[in-house]
């Protein structure tokens, strides 16, 4: 029958996915996931492969972990007293990344009301100063990739109706 | 639609947010602070209890594998919407190309046949009705 939906009929039209590839094709698509989630912390661009956060391992291998959420009591807390101390460089969080502009506010003003009490003096200025040496080179990284990215051609993409004779419903 | 994933990805960015600064306490502790890190510590546990109810919210969503593969290398997952939609397209293309063929040969083909067998072909059209141009 000639009533039947074929590849000669326009698909994407069919079913009404004009806007959508226009959205996904018709402009550049960033290539990183850290453009995807700009506010999440940490060096998400790398494989899952490397520290072991791939999803794919959660699909092969899902943890065996039981289906109540019990909050931790006074006994099992014990097992968190922590000793004092900064912890030693190769376990330093120093690859999670501040949040970025837009959310700087609201980590300030999270922190007064934070229970955790101020650091000293001559700590804080340490780490924020490590924290700024951090940035700058991230940053000058970026902006370098970022400049890279603009110098490339934009991918010619085809027109939608390009293909068809005659126009569907 | 979209509603639906609001209080997720709300709930989910609180959860990450509490792991950033217990990560933040971690890194270099002070006995003073033990109480703030217990309470984050029991907040990841509501946490994961919050992001467990919206499960049936959200129970008829699928997400196809193959995206995965792309987080999993640090890729921006919409490429592969992108790259889907890409391909149907060029697919389509294909198809519409070959079925543009096969219907020109097609009438190609009944025209010289009813130069050579114009009874027998007059019998066909009969029985077939009439198609229509391509």
């Amino acid at each position: 029958g000639t009533t039947e939906l074929t590849g000669s009929t326009n698909l994407i039209t069919h079913y009404n996915l004009e806007h959508a590839y226009n959205k996904f094709c018709g402009k550049k698509v960033k290539e990183k996931l850290s453009n995807f989630l700009p506010d999440l912390p940490g060096m998400i661009d790398l494989p899952g492969s490397h520290d072991n956060s791939s999803l794919r391992s959660l699909i092969e291998k899902p943890p065996i972990c039981s289906s109540s959420f019990t909050p931790l009591t006074g006994t099992t807390l014990t097992g968190f007293r922590l000793h004092a101390g900064p912890l030693p460089e190769q376990c330093r969080l120093m690859h999670i990344q501040p949040p970025k502009k837009k959310n700087k506010h609201k980590h300030k003003q999270s922190r007064t009301q934070d229970p955790v009490p101020p650091e000293t003096p001559s700590d804080s200025d340490h780490k924020k100063k490590k924290k700024k040496k951090e940035e700058d080179p991230e940053r000058k990284r970026k902006k370098k990739e970022k400049k890279k990215k603009k110098n490339r051609h934009s991918p010619e993409h085809p027109g939608v109706g390009s293909s068809q004779a005659s126009s569907s419903s | 639609m979209a509603e639906k994933f609001d209080s997720l990805e709300e709930h989910l960015e609180k959860f990450v947010e509490n792991i950033r600064q217990l990560g933040i306490i971690v890194s270099d502790f002070q006995p003073s602070s033990q109480a703030g890190l217990n309470q984050k510590l029991n907040f990841m546990v509501t946490g994961l209890q919050d992001i467990d109810k919206c499960r049936q919210q959200l129970h008829d969503i699928s997400v196809p594998l193959e995206v995965f593969e792309y987080i999993d290398q640090g890729r921006n997952p919409q490429l592969y919407t992108k790259e889907c939609l890409e391909r149907a397209l060029a697919k389509n293309e294909q198809v519409k190309g070959k079925i543009d063929t096969m219907k020109k040969f097609k009438s190609l083909l009944i025209q010289e046949l009813t130069k050579v067998f114009p009874e027998d072909m007059a019998k066909y059209k009969a029985v077939r009705g009439e198609d229509p141009p391509p």
